[in-house]
């Protein structure tokens, strides 16, 4: 059982095939930029890509990713360590309080730029309804996304 | 490399017992069940902040980190004492064998209690290094001028603290019959660098990749997953237990149970989710658990009835018969801490090659009180036991106890290796100590000419500090007797009256209470704040100029926060059309902290909802040692404060805990956030003081208000649905 994660191939062993997506790229693979807070797939803090999709990996069988592409937060940033526009704009703007959420937020975020290039206040609150955070930093979160797609436009 | 005195470092590292107070002991260390206080001195901060052989400065975090980022602002302070800059700085956060106890992060005390300390450990070591350049530089003392990272002569003959360390220690003696070193800090006519600047909160690069580590993200060779089962209610005894076929799920490791403590261990997450689905358990209940008993036990007026209330905060010449203008009840509900991530801990038993029998890892508010309840637990020495503090996701004063730590070293302790555990998200709405359930009622009567007369606040609120597992059930009556301090936050009006008479009972709810943000600050300042706005509206002022008016010149601080706000939220007009309205509250935490909040609200007659459009917020705590990080946490209880007011309802029925989970305990969302503007009025000549549950307390009345102003409806009950209104 293989997938590819972040680009790099990876087997997945037997003890933890039938484990769901979110156990194996933390406890298997080390990948715990990925969180788990309710289970449900109702906050969004395990939020990765499947194919491009967003997909809350909590819910999700590993069985059912087999040689799919899955992206999560440790694969957004360019390999030189420059970040990507949305991961620079939550700095900018000082986005995080606790940031158990943030990777979530910021894979949704993707999301809806790669849909939306130049979201308005109405296609955020649709797109990132579904990522809760309990500290309650979603006016910076909104203000981000915003500077991101700005300069995602001027960068072309 | 300078270091502290023998004497002081023994004291720093913890291998003197350096004092450690425990509330309620009464010299018996059995019952040391209440959170570690200890408030720093000179001597322990000295250990907090080193200049090491290659110049660079080493900075231990001393508060736990859960977003509040009160350790950057104390890194700012260190950079100010000591001429550099933020990146200059390596923070690390100690372990409980790297320095002396301190206190729990809790109460929004970080900077109140630490930056004096803070600030004074910097200067020490930066005079110190002074004299070394005085030394190096053969000036006298007087002549040794600072500079960026080091210091200079006025000939610019410049000397870096790289160069005046090396590998030898230097040993920096106290001498506390000394002046204490000039402290920048606290200087209001000195011009700062590092102090009162937006600083950007250090590690904020491992939050927006992943590289954070959270306590469950800790690497652990062989680690195993644990859990145990968790009761409805603390004082729960198991009736019956059914374990049968536990033991044959696949991946199963171990069954352990210990008196009330039903726990399992697996190979993997899936594993433990289906061995635990197996296990049957009911309880035996000391009190049922439904909202017709909370109500009854809250109930303010049948008790008020039957005579005065069990505790008096303030009592002037009272009359219970006066001419009441305002005669109103307010209910405010229990609400959940809800905080994100579900709290962990792994513990690892030493094969006796470590230096500790013991470890824990762990995000708790309270490190060292968990050493300390991990060594009495299993019987080890305490400097057996060491417990690594972790990044917590939220704590919002629900993390202070020893629970999933106890879970992880049982099991631990059981299976012979290293085992995590996570509580559920049902676990966390079960486990969590609620913010108890209050009620209110206030009383106001005003003179001929439209001032206060009278004012008389009863109130009954669940306990929240001296909870019935905070303290031993003997304690809990003495203790209790003394008054709980978490339940009189909030309680004193800002106004004055020449009559008044303010009075509480705390009682025992059937479901687990505690320490939540703000604690009794925000249920009680809603019921004083909804009643001063309700008074002013039927006399047909304005609720602004009423309110500043009864405050009698005695809130200064209080009123310029009210009065900016109301400018603030004049900048932008209300939408025209019915439905709308703006309201106002303020209010004062922990007589330090001051903040006044508006909120322009919609009732949405078509999508029959009410809907938060903005609100503004104006905060005064003293000094702002980072206005960006008290702009967000200003901005994180406004989220809180829709949340209040609006969606949070913990619901309890047929002796069970019914939410669990984000789909039946709604928090504010994206779509529900108001847009917020936030303004800090720096105080440089004022200590800070706490900022984290601050706004907390004014904008749940603030939106009440604002509902009052757009409809009329008074609302005497949180949370506000707008089936309410309609009815």
């Amino acid at each position: 059982m293989k997938l590819k994660i972040n680009g790099v191939e990876r087997q997945v062993a037997a003890d933890w095939q039938n484990e769901n997506l979110l156990t194996v790229l933390r406890e298997h693979f080390g990948l715990t930029g990925s969180r788990f807070s309710c289970g449900i797939g109702q906050c969004g803090a395990c939020l990765v890509h499947v194919d491009g999709i967003p997909m809350t990996s909590c819910l999700i069988p590993v069985s059912e990713v087999v040689d799919k592409d899955v992206l999560t937060i440790e694969g957004l940033a360019a390999e030189d360590g420059t970040l990507h526009p949305l991961q620079q704009a939550w700095v900018d703007e000082r986005v995080p309080q606790c940031g158990y959420c943030q990777s979530g937020q910021i894979m949704q975020a993707l999301a809806l730029l790669q849909n939306t290039p130049q979201p308005d206040d109405a296609d955020i609150d649709r797109a990132m309804s579904g990522n809760l955070c309990r500290c309650g930093t979603y006016t910076r979160i909104r203000k981000s996304i915003k500077k991101a797609a700005l300069v995602m436009k001027e960068a072309g | 490399m300078v270091q502290l005195t023998r004497r002081n470092f023994l004291i720093a590292t913890g291998w003197v017992a350096g004092g450690v107070t425990v509330l309620y002991t009464l010299r018996n260390r059995a019952v040391a069940v209440a959170p570690t206080i200890i408030i720093p001195n000179k001597e322990s901060g000295a250990a907090w902040v080193q200049i090491r052989s290659d110049g660079s400065c080493l900075m231990y975090f001393t508060r736990v980190e859960m977003g509040q980022n009160a350790n950057t602002g104390l890194a700012q302070i260190v950079a100010e004492e000591l001429n550099i800059e933020l990146e200059d700085i390596e923070a690390v956060q100690p372990s409980t064998s790297d320095i002396a106890p301190i206190a729990v992060t809790a109460g929004s005390m970080s900077l109140t209690a630490f930056s004096r300390p803070t600030a004074m450990a910097a200067a020490t070591l930066r005079e110190s290094m002074r004299a070394l350049a005085a030394v190096k530089l053969g000036e006298p003392l007087s002549m040794i001028l600072d500079d960026a990272g080091g210091f200079q002569t006025a000939d610019k003959r410049k000397v870096s603290y790289a160069d005046l360390v090396d590998k030898d220690s230097v040993m920096v003696e106290f001498d506390d019959t000394k002046p204490s070193p000039a402290l920048y800090t606290f200087d209001p006519q000195r011009s700062k660098k590092q102090v009162g600047r937006d600083a950007t909160p250090i590690g904020i690069r491992g939050l927006v990749t992943g590289a954070a580590v959270y306590t469950a993200d800790v690497p652990m060779q062989g680690v195993l997953y644990g859990r145990a089962i968790k009761p409805p209610v603390r004082n729960a005894r198991i009736a019956s237990l059914d374990t049968s076929g536990v033991a044959e799920t696949s991946g199963f490791v171990e069954l352990v149970r210990q008196g009330e403590f039903v726990g399992v261990v697996c190979k993997t997450p899936s594993a433990l989710d289906a061995a635990m689905s197996k296990i049957n358990v009911t309880w035996d209940l000391k009190i049922p658990i439904n909202q017709d008993e909370i109500d009854r036990l809250i109930d303010v007026d049948a008790e008020m009835a039957d005579g005065d209330l069990e505790h008096v905060l303030q009592d002037e010449a009272h009359r219970k018969d006066a001419d009441w203008l305002i005669d109103l009840r307010f209910d405010v509900q229990t609400q959940s801490h809800a905080a994100q991530e579900p709290r962990a801990a792994i513990a690892r038993f030493g094969d006796g090659s470590g230096a500790h029998k013991l470890e824990i890892w762990t995000g708790s508010q309270d490190p060292w009180g968990m050493k300390r309840f991990a060594a009495m637990d299993t019987g080890l020495s305490e400097d057996d036991v060491v417990v690594y503090a972790k990044r917590l996701g939220g704590g919002f004063g629900g993390r202070e106890h020893y629970e999933v730590e106890r879970d992880a070293v049982i099991l631990a302790r059981a299976v012979k290796r290293p085992v995590k555990v996570q509580w559920t998200r049902k676990d966390e709405f079960t486990a969590s100590r609620c913010r108890p359930a209050s009620a209110h009622r206030l009383r106001i009567a005003t003179d001929d000419a439209g001032n206060l007369s009278d004012w008389w606040y009863g109130y009954i609120t669940g306990h929240v500090v001296f909870s019935r597992e905070r303290l031993p059930g003997w304690l809990l009556p003495v203790a209790r007797l003394a008054g709980d301090m978490g339940v009189v936050k909030g309680a004193l009006a800002p106004y004055s009256a020449p009559h008044q008479r303010v009075e509480y009972k705390d009682v025992d709810l059937p479901i687990d209470l505690g320490v939540w943000r703000s604690l009794n600050g925000a249920p009680a300042i809603f019921a004083i704040e909804s009643a001063m706005d309700e008074l002013a509206v039927q006399q047909g002022m304005d609720p602004v100029d009423f309110k500043i008016a009864q405050m009698k010149g005695k809130q200064p601080r209080l009123q310029v926060c009210l009065e900016r706000v109301r400018e603030m939220s004049g900048r932008r007009s209300l939408p025209q059309g019915s439905g709308y309205g703006r309201g106002f509250a303020c209010g004062i935490f922990d007589d330090r902290s001051f903040v006044a909040v508006s909120a322009d609200i919609h009732v949405d007659e078509i999508a029959q909802e009410i809907k938060v459009l903005h609100m503004c917020c104006v905060q005064d705590v003293g000094m702002a040692v980072n206005p960006d990080q008290l702009r967000a946490q200003a901005e994180g209880n406004m989220a809180w404060s829709v949340g209040m007011a609006l969606l949070e309802r913990f619901e309890v029925a047929d002796d069970e805990i019914k939410s669990s989970n984000y789909d039946n305990y709604a928090i504010v969302r994206m779509s529900d956030m108001p847009s917020v503007d936030v303004e800090v009025v720096d105080q440089p000549s004022i200590p800070p003081a706490g900022a984290g549950e601050v706004a907390l307390v004014a904008g749940p009345p603030a939106i009440a208000n604002a509902i009052r102003n757009a409809t009329g409806f008074r609302a005497l009950r949180l949370p506000i649905a707008f089936a309410d209104i309609s009815s």
